[in-house]
């Protein structure tokens, strides 16, 4: 079968393995098909070769993250993330198409005022013990839902017409964590920026419906949410797996606007980086060593290999913390959007190998710049916070670091 | 001129031309145990003499039947040294045979390990070569390292090619009463740590001033040299001569350090070998040598027992 | 594409699937694959070869492996053992539809001993997963082949890798003290000892190094060597490629034994620029990367040498990497240059041959002109300090006919090398890739030899068979020609 996946780019690797050891699922199982160089090599035998489509080929390309950790380890620069999305919606139109669970879940994403009321039910149950803390581990629920969110307001008063940035706010952070956007929010506009909230458009980028292969539902979704963000000014993305899929847009949608849209997407630690002079400033005297957290950085997969803005965080969070970096190189956490609640097992796998880095760290706190590494790490008892919050609270005068944000609270 | 590896070859000859026997300088003759004495066993000797110092290679090759010293002599002209063990007439194709390291071994490694190619006489009588010329070569089965410690069973060293070093600049053997594990820790690859139970010596070797800083580094004074050595050798863990020299098995001892050989005035016991390590000996040696004609009786698993007896008494 | 390959897919028999039900029983059934896809990865390595597999299989201790080698055995099917994959002359390729025995899931690091710096290990640990465990000791495992960060110890076992800083640490067997093998039979033992001088022959000497055709290692102890005190790496660049050969044969004729010194010509210092950007000079013919270590005095002394022999043969630069950062950015280029290729051209095919370091120049000029005269693209990166030469052909192999030209000039790069006092291969092995070509350095004799230890291990051949030694290697030997794998 066709995987339509580019022939040149399919004929890039050669098959060194230095990919090997960057893969989370290779390096839980030791199996040359949950690696890279075995999926790459498992694609040319079905789209070359015209071997069937057997379980084993469909194993080997479902349980990959997607967290891309090969593409910057790849000295041929095999464009991985390119191939396996292809690849995995031939998968899913045709031998193997994603559980129904997860194509409802994916379904109600974009419906952002079902979504909140949802969760919020789910929160309520929570609290009356009516949903066990398996069940909603399982389901990828934080053990705490939040049954009400902070409300959310642009910068300044009324219609003022200065607004320089936009916020994205997207669906599930939104849902769950929408404390992680009103400090980023916070911190923005110590760093001097005012802020625009995207409308009800702009609910969801689309990013783990096209993990899951549902292309033409990430399309749909992607020009909803160019829409919903109008203008030049920069989109700043507080998830990194949501700028990631806001800024490859170019490619999914294949237009000029598309293109000119991704190009205004960036990372708020990269917007941020550039002004941390100011945010120092800001936080005068309270950002002084003493009392500084001792924090160690998680390099979400989408900021570290695919926007490749991990050093942002640290120039960012380096004011306002102590930094202890993890041993493991960015090894994934296992998160990779929907994939812990898919394949709960290898996730789970996955994610020992990133506690007992932490644990080797001795950080008593963790900062990660994606909902879904912070709430995947919080299930297994972490604190997690985002870097945003450690500065806000720095800003605040707030002190150390302690407790954990409501959403990600264990 | 007749090539002399191929003369050596003649004078082994074929099979039918019976058991021999190849005679170094005969310092270490014992090992192996005893030759046959129910078989009439030839003596020959390999040929002699330095066939190439490639100085800028930093590699030489030299025939079996060379001293040590002879080579060694040769390589200083050029400043550079091999990791052989040196006793009066001992050759160099005995030394590898036996395949003892010298008492630097901590710091120049093994001897196995300075041989780069081994042309033998086999069974047949016939050259064969293994190995390669250069540094660095993996290039088929490693027939070197089955040479070295072979004692002479499966084939008859006539040529080798042995990897050399750079001649230290400095080198000073420095001795007290210190603790050899700590001073073994606190050194930078000192090439030797020597222990008797009371005194420690080490040598150090290198650059100049490093020489002298390790030396200051150890507290210890400058020592004629290393102490005579007791007859027997053990081979142990590292860390099993601390025990050993509290039990008091070994009599009069310099051990190693770090190394585990331990020159003792007591004998070792015979050590267990595992029969499967005895079948693959006994298979190598009927595929080596089928007549059993090379150094009859002796045998590199002499002194050893079975694993298999252990409890049995 | 790069796989000049075809593939004899085991059919799906009533005696295959008892050989499956069995490995099943002895193992775990979700750890003996069968499936066609995930079977024909098991067929490849790093190369360009390919055979099939009839079943794959993941032990998890020495008790599975020798279950493993004995299910084979009972089945009549031979045995390949199998780490990460990254060899490079086809030595894990499966030939005659063997059981693969994946030893990646045995990747525990058993016991490290700091005082007697040694550690026993399962021959799945990564060579650099079992480095960096060290690094709180202050030891480290030298061997450092280029696949470091994903290759096996225990391929690194089976082929005596060596990597840059074996130039003056010593390759793989001057590391290994003592291995936990498998035989052939099925029956377990240890070869080599913790002491320094184990009874009887050096068989761990004969094992390392041995590809796999005497057994299966399932523990290893390792030495571990002590970081050293002080390092200085050096990038010096030449307007000449032979100008840097010069340096390297004028560094080694001075005395000096860097840690490493490695070359690399312009068109890779290119291509691993691009990718590390380790601000390497990308206008220079040549560059010599060259690392000391020791204590300060002498390696202060080393750094000036080497620096004067360098500008005294016309090195237009001398930079020393002024801290750790600068150092591993040096060495992220040169680590990744193979793989770097691919930006240049599709497929590459990487030869390693060794000669004499004095004669480096001259081989050097005649690889560049084999090349041409093939109408191939060709790079060098290599250990120039050990001679080894690592000479890339570049191609696609989509264009038709070029793999005849790849491989007849890696051919006469082999006899050149070879007729310059060199070998035929300096780490990769001779695997099934420069099997054939072992004729060209070793008479009839000399391979009977090396082919009576091999038997005196495998009397059957079964452990990955026709590997290593050409058919009829042994007289009377038997052996045939391996079907289903193309060179």
């Amino acid at each position: 079968m066709h995987l339509g996946v580019d022939d040149d780019e399919l004929a890039t690797c050669v098959s060194c393995g230095l990919c090997l050891p960057h893969c989370p699922t290779y390096r839980v199982t030791g199996e040359e098909a949950l690696s890279p160089r075995g999926r790459v090599a498992a694609m040319r035998q079905v789209q070359w070769e015209g071997r069937p489509a057997d379980p084993s080929f469909v194993r080997s390309l479902a349980t990959c993250v997607q967290c891309r950790g090969c593409e910057t380890a790849c000295p041929s620069g095999v464009p991985f993330g390119r191939l396996i999305e292809p690849a995995r919606a031939a998968l899913a139109a045709g031998p193997a198409p994603p559980p129904w669970p997860l194509r409802v879940g994916l379904g109600l994403l974009p419906r952002h005022r079902l979504l909140l009321a949802a969760s919020s039910l789910l929160a309520v149950a929570q609290r009356l013990r009516l949903l066990p803390r398996g069940a909603a581990r399982r389901l990828g629920l934080p053990d705490r839902l939040p049954v009400r969110r902070p409300r959310l307001r642009p910068s300044g008063t009324g219609e003022d017409p200065t607004r320089d940035v936009w916020l994205f706010t997207g669906c599930v952070m939104d849902a769950w964590m929408r404390d992680v956007h009103r400090d980023v929010q916070r911190v923005v506009e110590a760093a001097g920026g005012r802020v625009a909230l995207p409308g009800p458009g702009a609910a969801c980028c689309g990013a783990l419906a096209l993990h899951a292969g549902l292309e033409d539902d990430a399309r749909a979704l992607a020009h909803r949410t160019m829409a919903a963000l109008p203008g030049e000014a920069p989109i700043l993305v507080d998830s990194a797996g949501c700028g990631a899929a806001l800024r490859d847009y170019g490619r999914l949608l294949g237009t000029p606007e598309a293109a000119a849209f991704a190009a205004r997407v960036r990372d708020v630690h990269e917007w941020l980086a550039d002004r941390v002079d100011r945010l120092a400033a800001a936080a005068g005297s309270r950002g002084d060593r003493a009392g500084r957290p001792r924090v160690a950085v998680q390099d979400p997969c989408h900021l570290r290999h695919v926007q490749r803005a991990h050093g942002a965080v640290r120039v960012v969070l380096a004011p306002f913390a102590d930094l202890v970096e993890l041993d493991d190189e960015g090894l994934c956490c296992g998160a990779g959007g929907a994939y812990a609640v898919v394949e709960p097992e290898l996730a789970g796998a996955v994610r020992d190998r990133k506690l007992a880095a932490i644990a080797r760290s001795g950080a008593p706190v963790v900062a990660s710049a994606n909902p879904g590494c912070a709430l995947h790490l919080a299930a297994a008892g972490v604190d997690v916070v985002h870097p945003c919050q450690v500065v806000a609270r720095a800003l605040a005068g707030a002190g150390p670091v302690s407790t954990p944000p409501a959403a990600a609270r264990s | 001129m007749t090539d002399p590896v191929a003369a050596f070859a003649a004078e082994v000859g074929p099979p039918e031309a019976g058991a021999v026997v190849a005679v170094g300088g005969r310092t270490e003759w014992d090992v192996g145990g005893p030759l046959d004495p129910d078989v009439e066993v030839r003596e020959v000797r390999a040929p002699a003499g330095i066939v190439a110092v490639e100085a800028a290679d930093m590699t030489v090759r030299v025939r079996a039947g060379t001293t040590v010293d002879e080579l060694a002599a040769a390589l200083a002209e050029v400043g550079q040294a091999v990791a052989l063990p040196s006793r009066p007439g001992a050759t160099v194709g005995g030394v590898l045979a036996v395949g003892r390291s010298d008492v630097r071994r901590l710091g120049w490694g093994p001897v196995r390990d300075a041989v780069l190619q081994v042309r033998y006489v086999s069974a047949d009588g016939t050259v064969v070569a293994a190995g390669g010329p250069t540094v660095k070569n993996v290039s088929g089965f490693d027939l070197c390292r089955l040479m070295v410690g072979s004692l002479g069973t499966l084939g008859l060293l006539a040529e080798v090619v042995l990897r050399t070093r750079p001649a230290p600049a400095a080198s000073r053997w420095v001795a007290g009463e210190v603790d050899p594990a700590a001073l073994l820790r606190r050194l930078h690859r000192p090439s030797a740590v020597l222990w008797d139970g009371t005194t420690t010596w080490a040598l150090l070797e290198g650059h100049p001033a490093d020489v002298e800083d390790q030396a200051r580094l150890a507290g210890l004074p400058d020592a004629p040299g290393p102490p005579p050595l007791p007859p027997h050798r053990w081979s142990v863990r590292p860390a099993e001569v601390y025990r050993l020299a509290a039990a008091g098995g070994l009599g009069a001892f310099v051990a190693e350090v770090g190394v585990g050989v331990v020159h003792a005035s007591v004998p070792p016991p015979p050590r267990a070998v595992d029969p499967a390590v005895v079948r693959l000996h006994e298979r190598t040696k009927a595929l080596f040598d089928p007549t059993n004609r090379l150094a009859p009786g002796r045998s590199p698993l002499a002194g050893t027992r079975l694993a298999a007896a252990e409890g049995g008494g | 594409m790069g796989q000049t390959a075809l593939v004899s897919a085991s059919q799906p028999t009533v005696a295959h699937e008892a050989l499956v039900a069995d490995l099943a029983a002895a193992l775990a059934p979700d750890r003996v694959r069968t499936g066609a896809v995930e079977l024909d990865l098991y067929g490849r390595d790093a190369s360009v070869l390919r055979g099939s597999a009839a079943v794959a299989c993941f032990p998890l201790d020495t008790d599975e492996v020798a279950a493993a080698v004995r299910i084979a055995r009972r089945h009549g099917r031979p045995f390949v053992a199998r780490g990460s994959g990254t060899g490079l002359a086809g030595g894990a390729v499966p030939v005659g539809d063997p059981v693969v025995i994946v030893t990646t899931k045995m990747d525990r690091i058993l016991e490290v001993d700091v005082d007697e710096r040694v550690a026993w290990v399962q021959p799945g640990v990564v060579n650099l997963d079992l480095t960096r465990a060290l690094a709180r000791h202050g030891l480290h495992f030298a061997p450092d082949p280029s696949s470091q960060q994903a290759c096996t110890i225990g391929g690194n076992v089976a082929n005596n890798s060596g990597g840059p800083h074996c130039l003056a640490y010593g390759v793989t067997s001057a590391h290994v003290l003592a291995v936990e093998v498998v035989l052939p039979d099925g029956e377990v033992t240890v070869l080599g000892g913790l002491d320094p001088e184990p009874p009887g022959l050096d068989l761990r000497g004969a094992f390392v190094g041995s590809e796999g055709t005497l057994g299966i290692a399932t523990r290893i102890a390792v030495r571990l060597t002590p970081d050293p005190p002080a390092v200085a790496t050096l990038l010096l660049d030449f307007p000449t490629v032979e100008a840097a050969a010069e340096t390297v044969s004028g560094i080694i004729a001075d005395g000096l034994l860097p840690a490493a010194l490695e070359m690399m010509d312009q068109p890779i210092t290119r291509a691993a620029e691009e990718f590390a950007h380790a601000g390497y000079p990308t206008d220079a013919a040549a560059v010599l990367l060259v690392e000391l270590d020791g204590l300060p005095a002498g390696l202060a002394d080393a750094v000036e040498r080497v620096g004067r022999i360098g500008r005294s043969h016309g090195a237009r630069t001398v930079r020393v990497a002024a801290d750790d950062a600068e150092r591993a950015l040096l060495w992220k280029g040169r680590k990744a240059a193979f793989g770097a290729v691919a930006r240049v051209a599709p497929n590459y095919y990487l030869h390693d041959t060794v000669v004499p370091r004095t004669r480096l120049v001259e081989v050097l000029r005649e690889v560049y002109a084999i090349a041409e005269r093939h109408g191939l693209a060709v790079m060098n990166v290599f250990h120039a300090g050990d001679g080894n030469l690592h000479p890339l052909l570049l191609f696609d192999a989509r264009t038709p006919g070029v793999m005849d030209r790849v491989h007849a000039a890696g051919e006469e790069i082999v006899r050149v090398s070879i007729a310059a006092g060199g070998v035929l291969s300096g780490e990769h092995g001779i695997g099934l890739e420069k099997r054939d070509l072992m004729p060209l350095l070793f008479s009839p004799v000399d391979l009977d030899a090396q082919a009576r230890l091999r038997e005196a291990f495998d009397p059957d051949g079964v452990a990955n068979p026709t590997k290593v030694l050409p058919a009829g290697s042994r007289c009377g030997d038997l052996q045939s020609v391996p079907e289903g794998v193309w060179v």
